[in-house]
């Protein structure tokens, strides 16, 4: 009941930051953003055209109005039509969402699960050439830039190799889906893992040299159990926090770069290209379903808090 | 202490396999498993389509779709140069009455459209002439947000006035006809000697009624014709199509379709000669914008073509001049080069009379000297090596080397640099001191960026200080577009693609009353050259027209309004399994239904 009601508390919480990022977005969608006038017009386009099609985008009427109509299709989920493709919106992230899903959700729990572990040895053998080797492999990892990465792994793995497709995502069966996602998710874990290992090493290490850990090893526990009940449980806040917040990323906005370079239809291409063409529709969807996520993961955080954290009290009082 | 930590792995490998489970369950395995024994040719473009709907396929890459979906009355032939159109949906070439204000067009009878939910029982019903009107009036409709409507207003009789009328399907057109279900008679308001490239282009292809009004908006996604292959899915990365199985215009016909053995008989075209098209059971289109995936892509064997991108020129040729692929290269893939229809120019707003037009007879005398000497500044040769690799075709004016008016015998003076003359221009008009500052409008991309800082240090020589001359970058080519039409720019760099091959469609450009939001985005103005313009409009090819329009590019060059021009070279190959002649130009995307494939890859390749 104590959950529960939190949820709801924290969700109606939620509403305000939800309405300053929708509108904050708004604005700058309206004022900053691409006129897509132009790009819908024919070559030989008369005046009369020309306020017909701003009257058909909306852009002729007054800005409250317009966000009032986004509040509007926010609360029946109904975004309309891409002003670029003519597809429906609701379509297009139906058909979008999984996809990047699919794509880069190996890459994202391979990341987290390697760096934890990585930072997890680092930490243990801080100092040694354990833990240079891995801190020098994540620096190596971070400096590279993503776009070499992925060249360089379509190169290797589908032209010198031949072994998994250069691009594509013609996933009908789990053959087919490992066949597809393996360069995508070794492109992106490659990249991920310098940057997860080095904070889970910092947030670990500074764990790992507290009293309770001492005392443990005085005991003769295991390294082991040590690391996972010891260290990692304890660490536990800070990495639920990064991950947590990683999550609206990956499943909205997707990654360019993974869906651009290989060819396949996810959320983050179509984002990009409602961000650089001004497809309003699509892209005021995206950045509700953004919002209304990280209100949803701020409340998953909090509830994580409290179950790897027994001190954290959903009621706001934290006990000593 | 050592260190060995198989639970977390176990723990990590657990939740993986989870994970790869529950992702594949939420991507949908959207896509049907190819059938091994199905013939699919593999194409792959630069860029993707945003609408599949006639209406606004304004791009090639629209195009390319549209095409080869729906029908339209003609198409080019196959491997004519110059481009010829030949009937398609009609039976013959357009029939003009004498004074060449009506066209009588049947076209054949039989011919379905794509089984498709929209239709009763899923079945669909035969094409008509009904549905070529219905396709024309969509144009003028303004729920539909037509970009091609230009090609047909103020043409055909009652069309526009119907649309300003609320577009009522039911009304009857005077200009458009049905005679019975297949044939129509077009009425115009005057001759239209373009008319039959019209109906060529994907804008006039036929849409059936019932899946427009059944798919709504999303009938741009949901193509439904009566073409060669039926799109299966559509998404940014990827349209499939299958072969129409009610799709059938007979044999293919290499000499009708231009054949010529000097030209195409390394490619194995003969094999096909006499047999039924589209030969093959499907098309997957890639849309692989980055230059290097799609390269990979290719060289993979993933898919069948590419046009040879910019900086793959150096790793791909042999030689520049003639065109060769080194050996490794050309002992895998065919290779075909050629011309672009169309160009690339920089231009003049005219309508500053900073520098454009003047009503001082002097000032404009003076302001056309600045033009002529900013562009007796401007290096063609340099644009050409730097950014296409020296294999672009320089050639002054504005009527391009492609189309059949092209005038090889023009003065090339107007596209070679010469800072001494234009130095002088400057000396004799009174510029030397009071330059004005000139912006540059451009979309932002990095070459066009370098594009732009070349040209500055061109100007450089003829006393332009570099803050004399600006550059404003758009995010997107729409702002682009709205800051020319806006006339807020006083250069701007821009390139054309011909909607059909004749030369009236690069001189509409100059015409005054295409003047801004229009086509003319020089706004330029000259009564001499309106008169010859519409002089032309009325008139067939011939001689007599060429020699107009030759006339109306000398106006042009002399005005210095443009600093033109510069077509690109295309450089496309492919497997040497696929049976082909690729090509994008006209907008084009007609060749797909005569594309085969070997059974033997060495089988295609019968002259190596």
């Amino acid at each position: 009941m104590e959950l529960l009601s939190y949820a709801l508390r924290k969700l109606i919480g939620g509403i305000p930051l939800i309405l300053g990022v929708t509108l904050i977005s708004f604005v700058l969608m309206v004022y900053f953003g691409p006129d897509k006038t132009f790009e819908l017009l024919s070559k030989n386009p008369t005046e009369a055209e020309i306020a017909q099609v701003r009257a058909q985008l909306g852009y002729d009427r007054p800005f409250i109005v317009r966000y009032a109509d986004y509040l509007r299709e926010m609360a029946t989920h109904d975004f309309g039509f891409s002003d670029s493709t003519g597809e429906r919106v609701h379509s297009i992230l139906l058909r979008t969402i999984p996809v990047s899903l699919a794509l880069l959700a190996p890459g994202f729990i391979l990341g987290n699960l390697l760096g934890i572990v990585l930072g997890l040895i680092a930490a243990w053998y801080r100092g040694g050439w354990v833990d240079r080797l891995i801190m020098a492999g994540a620096v190596v990892g971070m400096s590279i830039s993503f776009l070499v990465v992925i060249v360089a792994f379509q190169a290797l793995f589908g032209v010198v190799l031949g072994w998994f497709p250069v691009r594509g995502w013609a996933v009908h069966d789990l053959s087919s889906y490992i066949h597809y996602v393996t360069v995508p998710t070794l492109a992106s874990v490659f990249v991920a893992l310098g940057y997860n290992t080095r904070f889970f090493r910092a947030v670990l290490v500074e764990e790992i040299n507290r009293d309770h850990v001492r005392t443990a090893r005085a005991f003769g526990a295991k390294p082991t159990e040590i690391l996972y009940r010891n260290v990692l449980m304890n660490a536990m806040i800070p990495i639920v926090t990064r991950i947590l917040f990683s999550i609206p990323l990956i499943v909205v906005s997707g990654s360019l770069l993974i869906e651009s370079y290989f060819g396949i239809p996810g959320i983050g291409k179509v984002t990009f290209d409602a961000i650089t063409s001004g497809d309003q529709p699509v892209l005021k969807a995206v950045v509700s379903l953004t919002a209304v996520m990280f209100v949803l993961i701020l409340i998953a955080t909090d509830i994580l808090y409290r179950a790897v954290d027994p001190r954290v009290s959903l009621s706001g009082n934290a006990n000593a | 202490m050592p260190l060995s930590m198989p639970s977390i792995f176990f723990a990590s490998s657990r939740i993986l396999l989870v994970v790869l489970l529950v992702a594949l369950i939420l991507c949908g395995c959207s896509e049907v498993p190819p059938d091994e024994e199905s013939e699919i040719y593999r194409h792959s473009e630069d860029e993707a389509p945003s609408s599949l709907d006639p209406a606004q396929a304004a791009t090639v890459y629209s195009n390319m779709v549209v095409v080869n979906v729906f029908d339209t009355l003609y198409r080019y032939k196959y491997l004519a140069r110059p481009y010829e159109i030949t009937p398609n949906l009609a039976l013959d070439l357009p029939v003009s009455s004498n004074n060449g204000l009506t066209y009588t067009i049947r076209i054949r009878p039989g011919v379905e459209f794509a089984d498709d939910p929209a239709f009763p029982d899923g079945i669909g019903r035969e094409v008509t002439v009904h549905d070529l009107i219905y396709s024309i009036q969509r144009h003028f409709d303004p729920n539909v947000r037509s970009q091609g409507a230009w090609l047909w207003s103020g043409r055909i009789v009652g069309l526009d006035e119907w649309g300003e009328n609320g577009a009522d399907y039911a009304a009857a057109i005077e200009g458009l006809r049905a005679i019975d279900d297949y044939t129509l008679e077009i009425n115009l308001t005057a001759p239209y000697p373009q008319l039959a490239y019209t109906l060529a282009t994907g804008f006039s292809a036929l849409v059936p009624r019932e899946a427009v009004e059944h798919y709504g908006r999303e009938f741009a996604v949901k193509p439904v014709g009566s073409g060669p292959f039926r799109l299966n899915s559509f998404n940014s990365a990827l349209a499939t199509f299958e072969r129409n199985p009610k799709f059938d215009r007979g044999t293919l016909d290499l000499s009708a379709e231009g054949y010529s053995a000097e030209r195409h008989g390394e490619f194995g075209l003969e094999a096909l000669d006499g047999q039924r098209y589209p030969f093959v059971d499907g098309l997957e289109i890639h849309f692989i914008e980055e230059n290097a995936a799609r390269w990979n892509s290719f060289i993979s064997g993933e898919v069948h073509n590419v046009m040879v991108p910019n900086e793959q020129i150096d790793v791909v040729l042999e030689s520049r001049d003639p065109i060769q692929l080194n050996d490794e290269l050309a002992a895998r893939f065919y290779k075909h080069s050629a011309q672009e229809a169309g160009f690339v120019y920089a231009g003049f707003n005219m309508a500053d009379e900073r520098f454009g037009h003047h009503p001082d007879p002097q000032q404009d005398a003076a302001n056309r000297a600045l033009r002529c000497a900013v562009r007796d500044a401007f290096d063609w040769p340099a644009r050409n090596e730097t950014f296409y690799f020296g294999l672009g075709q320089i050639f002054p004016g504005v009527i391009v080397p492609m189309v059949p008016e092209f005038d090889a015998s023009l003065p090339t003076r107007s596209v070679e640099r010469n800072v001494e003359a234009a130095n002088r221009a400057l000396d004799d008009f009174g510029w030397r001191d009071n330059l004005p500052t000139l912006s540059y409008g451009m979309p932002s991309s990095v070459q066009m960026r370098q594009m732009f800082e070349q040209f500055r240090a061109q100007l450089q020589d003829i006393g332009f200080a570099t803050d004399q001359f600006l550059p404003e970058s758009f995010a997107t080519f729409g702002d682009f577009s709205r800051a020319m039409k806006e006339r807020q720019l006083d250069l701007f760099f821009l390139g054309w693609t011909l909607d059909y091959p004749d030369a009236q469609n690069t001189l509409q450009l100059f015409y005054s009353p295409n003047a801004t939001p229009g086509s003319n985005n020089f706004n330029y103005s000259n009564p001499d050259f309106d008169v010859l313009y519409e002089q032309t409009l009325n008139m067939q090819p011939g001689p007599e027209r060429t020699a107009l329009y030759r006339r109306m590019n000398e106006i042009v060059v002399d005005d210095c309004v443009a600093i033109s021009g510069l077509s690109r070279t295309r450089i496309h190959l492919w497997d040497k399994q696929v049976r082909m002649m690729p090509d994008r130009e006209i907008l084009g995307g007609f060749f797909m239904r005569f594309v085969d494939l070997a059974d033997d890859p060495g089988e295609a390749a019968v002259n190596d």
